[in-house]
């Protein structure tokens, strides 16, 4: 069979079509009275939470310690958690916010910039924060 | 305009979602139905669709592409999330506070019985999908959307996010390729 008379047999070949769907309603009303869980996700409370506790630590027994020296002084003593925390994690928090950002982006059609801002300004905290580290680090 | 209001009237009251719902998800039904030819299967990646759908409902906004295409969209990225990892694929079914499950059960179970009634009348349907089951997802897709759905190719174009010139040379490939399969078939 040719190209053009196989493409025209696929045009004109008969297709299941759907005429009337029973579950469709009550699969609305589900959807529709659903409620987003992840956002209520214990992680959002548990990561800041280590992080303010962290920052409050450090003020404590540290005071005179700077985000620079901090880094160095790790660097100077354990250079594979220095390579891991300043390096690979970064790149790997750009990379997943990076594609998060990307599916968020597909999901919400075409956006405006601010109802698309408001989506993902943590993502893009995320990634400023990433390429700050590393910044720092390669100094 | 009628996209617009119904668009603000979903953002301002959620339960206004069962509109859209209304008017898509047959299509988009048939669309996952005619992808995947297994009933099951299209009813979970279908309620998936919306359930993403009604998530981002908020984000989207009227620029650019239809209600219609953005669902196309996330159907399409939903089958392929699903095609690639089938077996770690959990069903939406399970996340869904359904009120009479054994009620939904019931029109599942009919509705299944329906569409296999109806899928053993197109037998030459049937040996094209089977070879399409075969190609690359890229093929699948745009093969899919072009001659199974009857859609132009802007609107692929659109619903892939691919330039009009990528899509016609994947529909050359693809329809080549689908015609050996469906020679050897």
């Amino acid at each position: 069979m040719e190209k053009d008379e196989f493409e025209k047999k696929l045009f004109q070949m008969t297709k299941p079509e759907i005429d009337q769907l029973k579950h469709q309603d009550m699969l609305a009303d589900a959807i529709a009275n659903s409620k987003d869980k992840t956002v209520l996700s214990l992680w959002w409370l548990i990561i800041p939470l280590y992080c303010i506790i962290m920052f409050l630590m450090k003020s404590l027994f540290m005071p005179s310690a700077t985000l620079s020296s901090s880094i160095h002084d790790l660097i100077a003593k354990q250079r594979f958690l220095a390579y891991l925390f300043f390096l690979i994690s970064p790149l790997i928090f750009i990379l997943i916010n990076i594609i998060s950002i990307r599916k968020v982006y597909i999901l919400s059609g075409s956006p405006k910039s601010l109802n698309f801002l408001r989506t993902v300004w943590l993502n893009v905290f995320i990634i400023i924060f990433s390429i700050f580290i590393l910044i720092v680090y390669s100094l | 305009m009628a996209e617009i209001e119904l668009l603000n009237r979903i953002k301002s009251n959620p339960a206004e979602f069962s509109e859209l719902f209304n008017l898509y998800y047959k299509p988009i039904f048939g669309y996952i139905l005619r992808r995947t030819g297994n009933f099951d299967e299209a009813a979970d990646i279908t309620a998936d669709t919306f359930f993403k759908a009604f998530q981002h409902i908020k984000t989207f906004s009227y620029k650019g592409i239809s209600i219609k295409v953005w669902l196309y969209r996330i159907a399409t990225n939903e089958l392929n999330i699903y095609l690639r990892q089938r077996k770690k694929y959990n069903s939406i079914f399970d996340k869904l506070d359904i009120k009479d499950k054994d009620l939904f059960a019931d029109y599942i179970s009919d509705d299944k019985k329906e569409y296999e009634s109806e899928l053993q009348k197109h037998d030459q349907f049937l040996s094209v999908l089977k070879g399409l089951k075969t190609l690359p997802i890229k093929y699948q897709e745009v093969i899919s959307l072009k001659y199974f759905e009857g859609k132009d190719n802007k609107e692929i174009a659109e619903i892939l996010l691919i330039k009009e010139g990528t899509l016609k040379s994947l529909l050359s490939r693809g329809l080549e390729k689908l015609r050996e399969k469906c020679n050897q078939i």
